[in-house]
């Protein structure tokens, strides 16, 4: 167990190296120039030339790379050409914010998700299974900014429960801050809901075909007995893989929701940073939100033995 | 949720609502995006500015009408030659760190801002890169300072008063740490920065000893009383989630809401709509180098192939002016012959084309979502120039990539923004210029350019209309781009503010602004 | 034969008449969905436009016929693109294992571990924004999630009883993998597939709300969508037409999509 962590952490070592070469890439294929941005329509040549040689743009890419990578060793991920800060700290000070949002409506949405889907397998092709499939599919389909805005009006704007704008820390007054999340949160937690359920029918589906169900079955024991002892341990593999990916993706796109609700989290640093082609903060998220991913797909991979006793750790 | 569980949400809630605004009245104000620094003209950007001209203040500023007007200064004098720029300061006025407003910090803060460390982006107007150099800035006495120029310019005291520039404002030695590093501004304006949040909000509290001029409020200029104890500019990037936090209670102001809900906005009780038409450029530039573009008959086709009455009325919901004027509407030099626009003649543009012998060619319009209003330009252009028989693929970019290609001249059609030029002469050399040494420049033609550059030195009046008319009339003539209407900014406040009026600088004005109980 | 289950039934229907509608919006649409109407601009549904107009007066029916075609033949690309890729490669390092698997793993990771945001926005900037440029994108970014998925299904059935039995009984490796293996991941694949066409339909309205995305003239529902969000309250139809499309093809996608696997799925022929 402790080899094969061992392992697959070394193993990140290359995942983060083809990240760190191909962002710094990808970013640089794309038209635009940050000096360019900061100063507009108004820019003229010699102003763009001064800014682009302060910014070290005008040296070449691969000077540039090496440049980045030799900080970046050091641990010094370089300071953002917006805002003047160091990238390191801006990174994690806004995964924080969004990381809570993440965590709390994927483990949400797991708990109701996956019963649910369970159930609706159970009672495959009944009413309750076309009911559970069509609520499913159609919070996939409700993209989160639609539902965002909804929640906002209802919750907001036409009951006045909950605030609309602004966002507060949980170190400044953990009261109003969980307030503040209770949209966001909900918003994801309706939407990952849609994927999660699904997966987990299918994943019951497949198993309660197999033998040993029909054979636990077979012994008379109670199918509320087979469902949750036999079925559900296996089924739960799959969809914990699943859970990993969204985690992973969420990550990333959580900068709709963040948009939405004023979240002044990692999503939303991302989509401003790549609008203003703020390259190192750009190059500091991907980094940051790939290892993050990594690790997150590393504790899975690690729990999945638990959940799937014929899967052994390598 | 129980519903229990959200009941007591909801009083907790109103508790906090009620509770916080009563100490000291705040006004909320919606910025779509985070300021970049806070000092003045350097790294900066529209909401920058926005933010730090209510910190700081400059010699002199732009009114209401984008005329030049001393504000720290009492009078500014000319000598004969037009190179000697007397400044006399107003007694009494106080920086925000108590000390008083001497010629020696006029002094500071033009070395901080000559200063290349600084980086002050209005640095090449002055050292001899633009038009005129300063050669030498003096203070004889404590209330006089007196800038010397190496040869007349009609634009010295607007480069002074540009809002991008920060409006050269006047800082106190304390805005610099020991080592020199910027810390904070510490000007004489009508508030005080307070605290900066990145990505959340930016605070600005009242200064008490503000020393307000005579007369009203005229723009950046005029009286500029604080008139609330707090500014709290909150970024809110989706306009729909700002329309929310308006209806709410939760913003008192919203600078810039998209046009298409005004009309929503107008009906709702708690909501006030104050529009106003900035001095920014709405158009479509053609690239006069392309194959097909060069010929400017073809360039006439289209241009009366566009109905501008119809498409300006669409775009902005009935409530921009046509203007195919590169002279801004609210400028003083708008007269008579800059109303005489583009001619909307289907069989003009239909001879033409059969003159032109154009065959259906395909020409591409760039656009981006960034700007609603320049987006829907680009779809009606296109409309229209389908039902004309030109045809015109749209492609949208992102932003960044648009300026790239703008920048590089890399286009046939753009849908294009300017922001505002307050002197018609910088909105003319905005688009004017060769092409050969500045591929971003959209109108190369050099007899043109002459008329320009005696717009750029003369001061009479006179002399500047009669250059601006004939600019007009060739403009009108090669079409390297249509110019549709100038920018409006819808601006939504809440009804408790008092005194809010949206100005022609694309920018929230939040003094003389006050909130009722 | 029995008759098919209701869901697969219901199923069958949404999605047929989902094919009827693109195939009829590909040739005809009662108006012209790029024709501007400045008179009729965020016209309710009436008579003369059965689900309204949108802001500049185009006719929304007609849009989301047209609609139908492109998003339709956009999402099924992008999808069985990515399945192809995915499975090929997932199947390949579950059953090979070793550093083969480690190489293309670390390379899988990675692209997982790129924001689809930047990914989308990169390459559109770099093939064109144009229908190709969205399902190269949008392809490449699901691809690493069916190749976890499926190499995630390999590792558990490797061990299986019938697997061995295959090996023993001295069938060669690509037969193994052919019959058995990949039978086995028809189901979690179909549940990937029938997702991956909501996110497909939805991806470029998130892009396109963001701001990055860089949406092609022509209508699709996903464009459709993000562009009524601001008229929510004026004008509802322009976001809920679009939305309804979308639900309904996810919902018959899904119901037809579980018919196919009970259909393809080896144990259960038979019953």
């Amino acid at each position: 167990m402790l080899r094969f962590a061992l392992t697959r952490i070394l193993m990140a070592v290359p995942t983060l190296l083809i990240v760190a070469v191909s962002v710094f890439a990808l970013i640089r294929l794309i038209p635009g120039d940050p000096a360019a941005l900061m100063l507009g329509d108004l820019a003229d040549p010699a102003n763009l030339a001064e800014l682009r040689r302060k910014l070290g743009l005008d040296q070449s890419l691969a000077a540039q790379f090496g440049i980045w990578f030799g900080h970046m060793l050091t641990g010094d991920l370089g300071t953002s050409i917006t805002s003047g800060q160091p990238v390191a700290g801006l990174v994690l000070a806004k995964f924080w914010i969004s990381a809570r949002v993440v965590l709390a409506a994927v483990l949400l949405a797991s708990l109701v998700a996956v019963p649910a889907g369970m159930i609706a397998a159970w009672r495959q092709n009944s009413l309750t299974d076309l009911a559970l499939v069509g609520t499913a599919t159609l919070l996939l389909s409700i993209p989160t900014f639609w539902l965002g805005l909804l929640m906002l009006l209802l919750f907001g704007l036409k009951l006045g429960w909950l605030p609309v704008i602004g966002y507060v820390g949980f170190a400044e007054d953990a009261g109003r801050a969980l307030l503040y999340m209770i949209m966001p949160v909900a918003t994801l937690f309706l939407h990952e809901i849609g994927v999660l359920l699904r997966m987990a029918r299918a994943s019951t589906l497949e198993v309660a075909r197999l033998d040993y169900i029909t054979h636990a079955r077979a012994k008379g024991l109670r199918e509320s007995t087979v469902l949750w002892r036999h079925a559900f341990k296996n089924a739960f593999g799959p969809t914990w893989t699943l859970i990993g990916i969204v985690l992973g993706n969420l990550l990333g796109g959580i900068a709709v929701v963040e948009t939405v609700f004023t979240i002044p989290g990692l999503g939303r640093l991302l989509v401003d940073s790549i609008f203003a082609r703020d390259y190192p903060v750009i190059q500091g998220c991907m980094l940051f939100v790939a290892a993050v991913y990594v690790l997150v797909n590393l504790i899975v991979d690690l729990c999945y033995p638990v959940f799937d006793p014929r899967v052994t750790a390598e | 949720m129980t519903r229990r569980g959200l009941a007591s949400a909801a009083l907790l809630m109103g508790a906090f609502t009620a509770g916080a605004p009563a100490l000291a009245s705040s006004l909320r104000v919606q910025l779509n995006a985070d300021i970049r620094s806070t000092s003045p003209g350097v790294n900066r950007d529209d909401n920058t500015d926005a933010v730090v001209l209510h910190v700081v203040e400059g010699l002199v500023a732009y009114g209401d009408n984008a005329e030049v007007k001393p504000l720290l200064a009492e009078s500014v004098a000319v000598s004969d030659d037009g190179r000697t720029y007397t400044f006399k300061l107003r007694k009494g006025v106080k920086f925000h760190n108590g000390a008083e407003l001497g010629s020696a910090d006029v002094l500071w803060s033009w070395q901080h801002y000559m200063n290349p460390k600084t980086e002050w982006r209005c640095l090449a107007e002055h050292d001899g890169r633009g038009r005129a150099k300063v050669e030498a800035v003096d203070a004889p006495d404590a209330d006089t300072v007196v800038f010397r120029l190496d040869r007349p310019s009609a634009l010295f005291l607007a480069n002074l008063a540009r809002t991008d520039c920060g409006m050269t404002g006047i800082l106190h030695q304390d805005s610099v740490k020991p080592d020199g590093s910027w810390d904070k501004p510490v000007g004489t304006g009508p508030f005080r920065f307070t605290e900066w949040k990145r990505g959340e909000y930016i605070r600005l509290s009242r200064h008490e000893a503000y020393a307000s001029r005579d007369g009203g409020p005229d723009g950046y200029a005029g009286s500029k009383r604080p008139l609330v104890d707090e500014l709290r500019f909150i970024v809110v990037p989706d306009s729909s989630a700002a329309k929310a936090g308006l209806l709410r209670g939760d913003l008192d102001v919203v600078p810039n809401i998209p046009n298409a809900d005004v009309r929503e906005l107008e009906k709702e009780p708690k909501v006030q709509l104050s529009i106003s038409t900035n001095m920014g450029t709405v158009g479509v530039l053609l690239q006069t180098r392309d194959p097909l573009l060069a010929n400017v008959k073809l360039r006439q086709a289209i241009a009366a192939a566009i109905d501008t009455e119809q498409l300006v009325a669409a775009v902005t919901e009935g409530l921009g002016k046509r203007n195919n004027s590169i002279v801004p509407l609210t400028s003083r030099y708008y007269g008579a012959v800059e109303a005489q626009g583009y001619e909307h003649d289907p069989a003009t543009a239909r001879r033409l084309l059969a003159e032109v012998g154009y065959k259906g060619e395909p020409l591409v319009l760039f656009t981006n979502k960034r700007y609603p209003a320049s987006f829907e330009a680009a779809v009606i252009v296109q409309a229209m120039l389908a039902a004309a028989g030109i045809n015109v693929r749209l492609e949208v970019l992102e932003w960044a990539t648009q300026l790239d290609r703008y920048n590089a001249g890399n286009y046939q059609m753009m849908a294009f923004l300017y922001s505002p030029r307050l002197d018609p002469a910088l909105s003319f050399d905005a688009i004017m210029g060769p092409k050969d040494k500045q591929p971003r420049k959209v109108w190369d033609d050099p007899e043109a350019q002459a008329l320009l550059d005696r717009a750029m030195v003369v001061s009479d009046p006179a002399e500047r209309q009669r250059l601006f008319d004939e600019l007009h009339r060739r403009f009108i003539a090669a079409v390297p781009m249509l110019m549709f209407y100038n920018g409006i900014d819808p601006g939504a406040v809440s009804r408790r503010v008092k005194g809010y009026r949206s100005s022609i600088f694309s920018k929230p004005l939040l003094w003389e602004v006050g909130l009722a109980d | 034969m029995k008759l098919p289950a209701p869901n697969a039934l219901l199923g069958s229907v949404i999605v047929g008449g989902l094919i009827i509608a693109a195939a009829v919006g590909a040739v005809w649409t009662p108006y012209d969905p790029l024709a501007i109407d400045f008179k009729a601009r965020l016209a309710a549904p009436g008579a003369a436009h059965w689900l309204g107009t949108d802001e500049f007066g185009r006719d929304v029916l007609s849009r989301l016929m047209a609609g139908a075609t492109t998003s339709a033949w956009i999402s099924l690309l992008t999808v069985i693109s990515a399945i192809v890729a995915g499975t090929a490669i997932g199947v390949f390092t579950g059953y090979v294992r070793g550093w083969a698997d480690r190489a293309i793993m670390a390379c899988n990771d990675a692209l997982l571990a790129f924001p689809g945001i930047l990914l989308a926005l990169g390459l559109l900037a770099v093939v064109g924004a144009n229908p190709y440029g969205i399902i190269l994108a949008l392809g490449l970014a699901y691809t690493p999630s069916v190749t976890r998925i499926v190499r995630g299904t390999v590792l558990g059935l490797r061990e299986k009883e019938f697997i061995e039995a295959s090996r023993v009984l001295g069938n060669s490796e690509s037969y193994t993998m052919w019959r058995h293996i990949l039978p086995n991941c028809v189901a979690p694949l179909t549940v990937l597939a029938t997702s991956m066409f909501g996110w497909v339909l939805l991806a470029e309205s998130a892009l396109s709300f963001l701001g990055l995305g860089v949406p092609p003239p022509a209508p699709t529902w996903g464009n459709m969508l993000s562009a009524a969000r601001p008229f929510l309250e004026q004008a509802a139809w322009l976001g809920i037409f679009p939305g309804l499309c979308i639900s309904l093809t996810l919902l018959g996608i899904n119901l037809l999509g579980d018919a196919v696997r009970d259909r393809l799925d080896p144990r259960m022929r038979g019953i």
